[in-house]
């Protein structure tokens, strides 16, 4: 692949139809007035049929599951879980809406990626018929809470929530804090560790769907933050939260490949998706730089005549082929049915998360005291941006992946 | 019921267009898209076959250089199949001779208990070629529709008029020109995008159809020439003495609004 396909411009000029009816009218709402993204997110699901869609591959999956553990099929032929078998079908939205408000793409990517993932890719089919439909079309809302007041990049070392076994039930207690859609959320995956009086470092390490407004779980308000206000966060509050057997994925205190293993599918994904969100950071930075270029006129002439203008703007394309290039992978190992290594999704999130950050800080540069306004675009991205070297693992910790990576024997 | 929808594909009105100088015409040897126009009728055409339980929408386009990309937009809204004509001998074609060309596509493309187009293209104007397309195929032809039901052999239009709108019953098939705004038309699904490339578009000749003669050939009419659109003129401004409105009232009088 070199290039978008035909069928995926179709969906770039329908999605930008889309978001200049829809969303750039509300976007200083989104953006500065705390209106949650879920209404227009919906509208948009359902405008481009994509739940539906969504939730049809979803059956199919779940019927090819049922046949596979009946018997009567092979596991080796596994509907794609892309709609429609194309990964570009979802990542042109994330790239346009990023244009826009990478926030929305936040929030959704957390509700029917994250969220609706963790639950299908380690839960029972039991489980997933039960949770996963709703998310995938936005029925419901998804939160994934790891992260601890104390427990960021040592995820699973640092964190102190608990499950204990209280009979058949467990007793959950724990605070998460920057919680993507904590506030709003309606399906929660808590993941935390089985106290069993044992030394923490060794405890099992355990996900649990929970649903709002179940006794002793408290969610608190949006959080205010630097950027990406467009996707509410906040806290979770467990205090001695019962549950059963049938809301720990899976069903089984030893999965297959252990705990740790569901979380790390779910860094991997989330990896590989921040690509595209920085892509669109980085276009739309870009899109709006060589505009202003053009027409922004100092020393009597556009500002784009001076080298040092020129040279922020090929280095904004250069990154932009790089990370157009790396979505285009991404896109065809997916078709193929693979998935990119652990370290090589590391690589990719570390270069485009630097890239659009470095990206939006130059076009605000370029921008000069305009740059600085809200009123110009650029500076909203800007603040967006910086948080993709943050979560989903911070440049440190994609660092650290990537070298042991090379370093292994 | 099927219904057959007459689509234009126009240069992309947010692209700077450019003049041919040897033939005064809208250059169209890049991208086209659906006539914005056009996909009110669309839109119309398949809330239509919804409503009648049954049928499909075609689509008939006229196009240079197999041009297939805007009617690939109304495969996606939902139409199911369509007929392109493409050839360079169309070149220079007047609307009479459009017309012709389209009625001959509408009968390749099948029986159609009705026929839908815009009431003008969004690039060229000439707002004939409907109530021609009618004349050509001896149907008969409303204009300006504004809403439109079907009730058994026969449609009942609201037809927009300076006043207000007639009501127009009129036998099926027929012919139809919708107004902009009709109906909000539908943003294709992702499902539907991805499934309007294998949708069947029959690509044919004039000499296919049996029109000739074509093109600058066969038109009765001729652009001598083009001139810029004249700079608009400064405004009028009044000062306020307590008067003003005075002015602006005969202002808006003169303009026959009020």
């Amino acid at each position: 692949m070199y290039e978008w396909s035909e069928e995926h411009e179709m969906i770039r000029a329908a999605m930008k139809d889309f978001i200049a009816k829809e969303i750039i009218p509300i976007r200083d709402d989104l953006e500065h007035g705390d209106l949650p993204p879920y209404d227009v997110l919906r509208k948009m699901y359902k405008t481009f049929g994509i739940g539906e869609q969504a939730e049809a591959s979803f059956r199919k999956r779940i019927e090819h599951e049922k046949a596979v553990a009946a018997g009567t099929a092979n596991d080796t032929d596994k509907p794609s879980r892309h709609a429609g078998g194309d990964a570009g079908l979802t990542l042109i939205p994330t790239i346009e809406l990023c244009r826009q408000c990478p926030g929305l793409i936040t929030a959704l990517g957390v509700s029917s990626g994250l969220t609706a993932s963790a639950i299908s890719g380690k839960g029972t089919i039991a489980q997933k018929q039960r949770w996963v439909p709703d998310l995938l079309t936005l029925r419901t809302i998804g939160a994934w809470a790891i992260t601890e007041p104390n427990s960021g990049s040592d995820a699973f070392g640092s964190m102190l929530a608990t499950a204990r076994r209280d009979g058949d039930e467990y007793i959950l207690t724990g605070n998460k804090t920057f919680i993507t859609n904590g506030p709003y959320a309606d399906t929660i995956v808590f993941i935390c560790k089985l106290d069993e009086g044992n030394d923490p470092k060794q405890r099992k390490v355990l996900s649990f769907v929970l649903d709002s407004g179940m006794p002793g779980l408290t969610q608190s308000k949006p959080l205010r933050k630097m950027g990406m206000h467009s996707s509410p966060t906040g806290e979770l509050f467990l205090d001695d939260v019962r549950v059963g057997m049938d809301r720990l994925i899976g069903e089984d205190e030893n999965p297959p490949k252990g705990g740790r293993d569901g979380a790390k599918a779910t860094f991997q994904q989330e990896r590989a998706g921040v690509a595209a969100m920085a892509l669109g950071i980085i276009e739309q930075c870009l899109e709006l730089s060589v505009a202003y270029s053009k027409e922004r006129v100092q020393f009597g002439q556009p500002i784009g005549e001076f080298q040092l203008i020129q040279q922020k703007l090929a280095m904004m394309e250069v990154a932009r082929m790089n990370i157009q290039n790396l979505v285009f992978r991404t896109i065809e190992l997916s078709n193929d049915g693979k998935t990119m290594t652990f370290a090589e999704a590391s690589a990719m999130k570390l270069y485009s998360a630097q890239q659009a950050t470095a990206c939006a800080l130059e076009a605000v540069q370029l921008h000069g005291g305009n740059g600085y306004m809200a009123e110009y675009h650029v500076e909203q991205l800007a603040r967006d941006a910086k948080v993709l070297q943050i979560y989903a693992g911070t440049d440190e910790i994609q660092t650290r992946a990537i070298a042991r990576s090379l370093l292994a024997d | 019921m099927n219904v057959t929808v007459c689509v234009k594909q126009i240069p992309d009105p947010a692209l700077p267009g450019e003049l041919d100088p040897s033939t005064n015409t809208l250059k169209r040897d890049g991208k086209l898209i659906l006539d914005e126009s056009d996909s009110y009728g669309v839109e119309m055409a398949l809330q239509l076959v919804g409503a009648a339980g049954g049928g499909e929408v075609g689509i008939i386009s006229m196009a240079p250089n197999g041009e297939v990309s805007g009617m690939r937009t109304a495969l996606a809204m939902g139409a199911a199949k369509g007929v392109l004509v493409s050839d360079p001998e169309l070149s220079g074609s007047d609307a009479l001779t459009t017309a012709k060309v389209l009625a001959a596509a509408a009968q390749k493309l099948g029986h159609a208990d009705l026929i839908i187009a815009g009431t003008e293209s969004s690039d060229g104007y000439t707002g004939t070629v409907p109530e021609q397309i009618a004349e050509v195929l001896g149907l008969p032809s409303v204009t300006f529709a504004k809403s439109v039901v079907v009730d058994g052999d026969t449609i009942k239009v609201n037809r927009q008029s300076e006043n207000g709108y007639d009501e127009v019953v009129c036998s099926l098939p027929a012919v139809i020109s919708v107004t902009a705004g009709v109906v909000e038309p539908r943003y294709p699904s992702f499902k539907g995008i991805m499934a309007a490339k294998s949708k069947p578009v029959d690509t044919v000749t004039a000499a296919d159809l049996g029109i000739t003669p074509v093109g600058w050939g066969g038109a009765f009419q001729q652009i001598t020439g083009i001139e810029q659109a004249p700079a608009r003129q400064a405004g009028e401004i009044v000062e306020d003495d307590g008067e003003a409105h005075l002015k602006i009232v005969a202002f808006l009088e003169n303009l026959k609004v009020i």
